[in-house]
């Protein structure tokens, strides 16, 4: 009896053994890959081989891919390697950016070192929205006056000393709220700022986080709307910093808010042009304001953030007509570059659209933020180079123009009254 | 052919399938116990023999990756890691620039443009007894 379960036993060895086998020879083989930020093997590639790299400033060999997505990095089973994804498809979301895009200091560090993005990010009024929250929370007596005390990103400002002397925010939950008004806002008004979920349809689609700017899926081939939660098939493994007035829009020039009703209100005109898509047909603009890309002009403080939470937009956007093209008595505020570490070339390297060298002269803003895609030209006159579409623009100074402007006065509408496009 | 009774043939079957099995599970023990999780990478790299590099030569070691320079002193090796993240550098006519976030040095390690803030590592370089040129990657 003893001799025959050993028989069974062993046989029962052989059969596993020949199936481990078999099973050994259908796995896949893994394509190890050891970044050296890390020093740590990772079989990812396995799989993804085939993905694009996501920048130059990236590149997988230095990073690989666990650094910044997470999950299990010698796992050959998809679920498994997938279980534990900072983030699900998308590692810059806010909930998990400082582990992800923060990791190894890279984009969560020193403010001297150009690495505090993420601190800037956190704290931008496109993340909190505080501006219209404390407005409208005013307006219907959630609050006393009009000091931000909340915002739909809470956030705490590390940059001390802050030059806003705001420094927090709350979380803004519609919730609480007793006012309907305030309740409405929060459940038909909160799509549009960069870590909410974009509202339905394919104009408003993008990530969250850093990707919600840096990930254009317009820039993709592949259509929108496909993948299994609404956006590109297995997502856009893309980061840039020549962002598409495309991806502003799938945010800004939508439509308008209905004060009375307190709903958003979609455009309905159907765009076909460039001219009727960058603004709505409300809007009036400048030639300048449609030909070229919002990053043209709109500088990454602005977008981004300085550190410092804000009350207003109006308090962190700064840059004027008169920012490029002076007033009748001053010419534009420019800098001549005289060292290789300035950040204007820095900028210039991670979008190569121009060739900054030292000695060269550009714009910079009010701020002293370089506009690293402008330069004096030897006659004068300036020439701006587009930074997601490398078209070259030249445009001149108002100073010795025919321009008979007061150069106080750099209203939006002051400025459209003789310079606006007609449609 | 000696005569093999019935008893005798089930005995030997019975011995060699177990003999088998035993083999085939110590041979899977020993496999599991050896399979290593991760390749240790490499502390030493045997570059060749110390006439494969004639005095004045450069030569690009892109598995390191480094550049090895030999003169009249010595074997001298500089790391072409990217001292600000890591990435490979690309040698250009008068040093060395990185592709990713555009940090320059020049022809000695020094650094010309941030971001990288230090010099490039110099490798130890070491002649074996039997004349190889051994690059050791830990500095």
């Amino acid at each position: 009896m003893t001799r025959r379960l050993v028989l069974i036993a062993a046989l029962l060895l052989l059969l596993a053994a020949a199936l481990a086998w078999w099973l050994e020879r259908r796995a896949l083989q893994p394509d190890p890959l050891t970044p050296t930020l890390t020093g740590e093997v990772e079989y990812c590639l396995t799989c993804h081989a085939d993905l694009p790299q996501i920048s130059a400033s990236h590149p997988v060999e230095t990073f690989g891919c666990v650094l910044c997505h997470g999950g299990e990095r010698l796992a050959l089973d998809a679920d498994l390697a997938h279980s534990s994804l900072r983030g699900g498809d998308n590692p810059s979301d806010l909930a998990v950016v400082e582990a992800s895009c923060g990791g190894g200091d890279c984009h969560g560090g020193d403010p001297a070192a150009q690495r505090d993005h993420i601190q800037r990010v956190m704290t931008s009024i496109q993340v909190n929205y505080t501006g219209a929250v404390t407005s409208l929370r005013f307006t219907f007596g959630a609050q006393p006056d009009l000091t931000p005390v909340l915002g739909t990103f809470a956030s705490v400002d590390a940059s001390l000393p802050s030059q806003t002397g705001i420094l927090s925010l709350g979380l803004f939950d519609p919730a609480a709220e007793t006012h309907p008004m305030l309740q409405a806002f929060g459940q038909n008004c909160l799509t549009c700022h960069i870590n909410a979920q974009p509202a339905e349809g394919e104009a408003y689609q993008r990530y969250t986080g850093c990707a919600a700017c840096h990930t254009p899926a317009a820039l993709e081939d592949v259509p929108l709307g496909e993948g299994e939660d609404g956006r590109n098939p297995g997502g856009v493994h893309r980061l840039t910093t020549a962002i598409p007035y495309t991806q502003c829009n799938t945010c800004h020039n939508r439509g308008n808010y209905d004060l009375r009703s307190m709903t958003f209100v979609e455009r309905q005109d159907e765009a076909v042009t460039r001219l009727e898509d960058y603004y709505q047909p409300i809007a009036q603009f400048t030639l300048c304001e449609y030909t070229l890309d919002c990053v043209d002009c709109h500088t990454r403080v602005e977008a981004m953030g300085d550190g410092d939470i804000h009350a207003v937009k109006s308090d962190i956007q700064y840059v004027r007509c008169s920012t490029c093209h002076g007033t009748p008595d001053e010419l534009p505020l420019s800098m001549t570059l005289g060292d290789a570490d300035d950040l204007a070339i820095h900028l210039a390297f991670l979008n190569p659209v121009v060739d900054l060298q030292v000695g060269d002269t550009i714009l910079v803003t009010s701020e002293g933020e370089p506009l690293w895609n402008t330069r004096l030209l030897p006659d004068g006159g300036y020439e701006l180079v587009g930074k997601a579409t490398r078209q070259v623009f030249r445009f001149e100074p108002v100073m010795g123009s025919a321009c008979t402007q007061e150069g106080s006065d750099q209203s939006s509408a002051y400025c459209h009254t003789c310079h606006a496009v007609k449609r | 052919m000696p005569d093999l009774s019935r008893r005798d043939f089930l005995k030997l079957t019975t011995r060699l399938l177990l003999g088998a099995s035993g083999l085939i599970g110590l041979g899977m023990f020993a496999r599991f116990l050896g399979h290593p999780l991760e390749t240790p990478a490499p502390v030493e790299v045997d570059l060749g023999q110390v006439d494969d590099f004639p005095p004045g030569s450069r030569t690009p070691l892109p598995q390191v990756p480094a550049l090895l320079v030999r003169t009249e002193a010595g074997f001298t090796a500089l790391s072409l890691r990217c001292t600000h993240l890591g990435c490979t550098l690309d040698a250009q006519d008068e040093g060395f620039a990185c592709p990713c976030h555009g940090s320059l040095f020049d022809e000695e390690g020094r650094v010309l443009r941030g971001p990288a803030a230090q010099a490039l590592v110099r490798l130890p370089v070491t002649i074996s007894e039997s004349g190889r040129v051994i690059l050791t990657l830990e500095p």
